[in-house]
């Protein structure tokens, strides 16, 4: 999984900014939206990138993992990310 | 590994439309950078903002030590998305060198062009070098209407170059200003467009500034006019949903503006001199680059957009309109 072609991701103080050029939109990410993208960028596969989000927080309840597949299912219907 | 406490939640990924419409607010650094990086061009259009044309370019236009230097930061700051305008870009000596410099560092870059330089040669240079895209002003649908509103131009000229940057699988958008003698050839401007390979259309209304201001009895829409204009792109944003993107801005300068004075745009428009503008409807000046770094420059545009005589402007331009043929006398704030 990575980045579409278009796509452009910058880190801010207060998380990060997806810049899909093509259709000139922006998305506004915060913090741990960011640590997703940021992990996608870097080239982890989802199964990974999960695994890198148990390790950065406390996820018990399950709904860091919940939220985080459906901001990347999400992030795949905008055509933000490709496999 | 460190274990953080706070477990926000995951946003729900909402636009923030374009990069216009982006407020500047809390970002490090701008998302979009305008650059004209010259004032001269091959003709010489009648609507033409910058009052580009032959032998028009500033006296003091920047360097290539000083263009490479900002060039630089913009790459360092992670500036996503650049434009390269003018005048003419592909007139500039250095053009394809900036091209090659900003698409080896990744960023996304956008030529606007008038489509007169658009060789096979050319266009397969800027598809091996990997531009984003490509915009090309196709001011109508006929050679009579594009050869009337470009001085100079050459419609035939300008179609093939569009198609030249199709063979090379370039991205094409479209760029149209209406005046008084094109408006009505809207609709079929933008089929041309679509036939040309365009995946994008853009336009809106045209401003009373630059060669406009003398040429405004000869261009100027009824409010008739402007009512079906947007009647029809409404129709073709429709007819063409889903195989290219229509798009128009139909507020008015002045609402525009209005918006802007609170919501700032993450974007920076520099001159060819590398002074810094807020908005390229307005005269103020935010910063010179070839003094002051971008990061002081950025923190000037927040700034800047609160002096009251921005505001003043604004106001003034309600009871006077023609206060915009005035936007190439700079205010420094």
């Amino acid at each position: 999984m990575r980045l579409s072609k278009y796509v452009k991701f910058r880190e801010e103080k207060f998380g990060g900014v997806l810049f899909e050029t093509r259709s000139e939109k922006v998305f506004t990410l915060n913090a741990v939206a960011t640590a997703v993208v940021r992990e996608i960028n870097a080239g982890a596969d989802e199964t990974a990138l999960v695994a890198r989000l148990h390790e950065l927080y406390d996820d018990r309840d399950g709904a860091i993992e919940r939220e985080a597949r459906a901001f990347i299912a999400d992030l795949r219907l905008k055509g933000l990310v490709q496999d | 590994m460190t274990v953080q406490a706070a477990n926000p939640p995951i946003a729900p990924l909402v636009p923030a439309t374009t990069p216009a419409a982006t407020e500047s607010g809390d970002l490090g650094a701008p998302l979009y950078v305008a650059w004209q990086i010259t004032n001269e061009c091959n003709l010489a259009c009648l609507h033409c903002i910058e009052e580009s044309g032959p032998g028009k370019a500033f006296k003091d236009e920047l360097d290539e030590a000083q263009i490479f230097s900002i060039l630089g930061q913009f790459m360092d700051h992670e500036v996503p998305y650049l434009s390269f305008s003018g005048g003419e870009p592909m007139v500039h000596p250095l053009f394809f060198k900036m091209v090659e410099f900003v698409c080896a560092r990744d960023g996304q870059l956008k030529i606007e062009t008038n489509g007169h330089y658009l060789t096979p040669e050319n266009c397969d240079r800027l598809k091996t070098l990997g531009v984003k895209a490509v915009q090309v002003s196709l001011d109508g649908a006929t050679k009579a209407t594009f050869n009337r509103m470009r001085v100079r131009g050459d419609f035939d000229k300008a179609t093939e170059g569009v198609r030249n940057l199709r063979a090379a699988g370039v991205p094409i958008e479209v760029n149209y200003s209406p005046t008084y003698f094109n408006v009505h050839e809207i609709g079929t401007a933008i089929d041309l467009a679509y036939e040309l390979g365009a995946y994008s259309f853009y336009t809106g209304r045209t401003m009373y500034t630059g060669n406009a201001v003398k040429a405004w009895h000869k261009l100027a829409l009824t409010e008739e006019q402007y009512l079906q204009f947007f009647e029809t792109l409404h129709r073709k944003t429709e007819e063409y949903r889903g195989r290219m993107r229509v798009h128009f801005h139909e507020m008015g300068l002045l609402d525009e503006l209005r918006y802007r004075l609170h919501h700032p745009a993450a974007l920076l428009i520099v001159l060819p001199n590398g002074l810094v503008k807020l908005i390229n409807a307005l005269p103020f000046i935010c910063g010179d680059l070839r003094k002051e770094s971008l990061m002081d420059i950025w923190g000037n545009f927040q700034r800047a957009w609160q002096d009251p005589r921005v505001a003043q402007f604004i106001d003034d331009l309600s009871r006077d309109p023609g206060k915009t043929s005035s936007l190439h006398q700079w205010v420094y704030v």
